[in-house]
């Protein structure tokens, strides 16, 4: 899983304990979901998002549902 | 930014006043373990009725620090949690599968000494700590 979380804090100038104390969580969580080590959990990637004011798909996404995209966009070409 | 609580207010001040009441209930429980040990021979001359009630002492502190340990855990954010219960799995496996050939090298005297709970103990303990360091340096 991807995610622009540490651009969008770097945007808004807060440090990752900052973003830590906002969304209730540890420092070193925030650490590990910016360098792609840990997934957070729906309820997680919610408060993110509610944070941030966006919506998740805008701040996390899954690498894997871009090849099916392609792949699929291939196979309705081939089929055109 | 303004938004934003100043750092510390939340769960880390939350998270280090749970460790210091675990903290707390483990020193608790570690002198109600030495009183329970050397209170017969040196406190009460082995008076069945203070042992009793030393071992009464033992399992109500032992049940608080449980307590604790699981309010601490529930607090835990996920990540931490994690490395937490997976070093715990190492832990209880690791207890498993070296307590029972321990025991069973002691029944038939493969070993030249009495196979003893402390032991167990402080080789869980130290696994705990290995698995929590190596968790925590993983995700770090």
């Amino acid at each position: 899983m991807k995610n622009r979380l540490k651009v969008l804090r770097a945007e808004r100038n807060w440090t990752q304990a900052q973003l830590a104390d906002a969304l209730d969580v540890s420092r070193q969580t925030i650490n590990a979901i910016e360098t792609g080590k840990f997934d957070p959990s729906l309820p997680l990637a919610f408060r993110a998002a509610r944070l941030f004011g966006l919506r998740i798909e805008e701040i996390f996404h899954d690498p894997a549902l871009d090849k099916d995209h392609s792949s699929l966009a291939a196979e309705i070409k081939k089929d055109t | 930014m303004n938004q934003l609580r100043p750092p510390e207010s939340g769960y880390q001040s939350r998270i280090r006043t749970n460790i210091i009441g675990l903290a707390r209930w483990g020193g608790a429980w570690v002198a109600a373990t030495a009183l329970m040990k050397f209170g017969p021979p040196f406190l009460w001359n082995k008076a069945l009725v203070f042992t009793l009630l030393a071992v009464g002492l033992n399992v109500a502190v032992g049940v608080g620090m449980i307590l604790a340990n699981k309010k601490y855990v529930a607090e835990l954010d996920e990540l931490q949690r994690k490395v937490y219960l997976n070093a715990l799995a190492v832990t209880v496996g690791v207890a498993l599968i070296a307590g029972v050939p321990y025991q069973v090298m002691d029944q038939y005297h493969v070993i030249p000494f009495h196979a003893d709970i402390s032991h167990l103990l402080i080789l869980m303990s130290l696994t705990f700590v290995v698995s929590l360091l190596y968790g925590t340096w993983r995700y770090r």
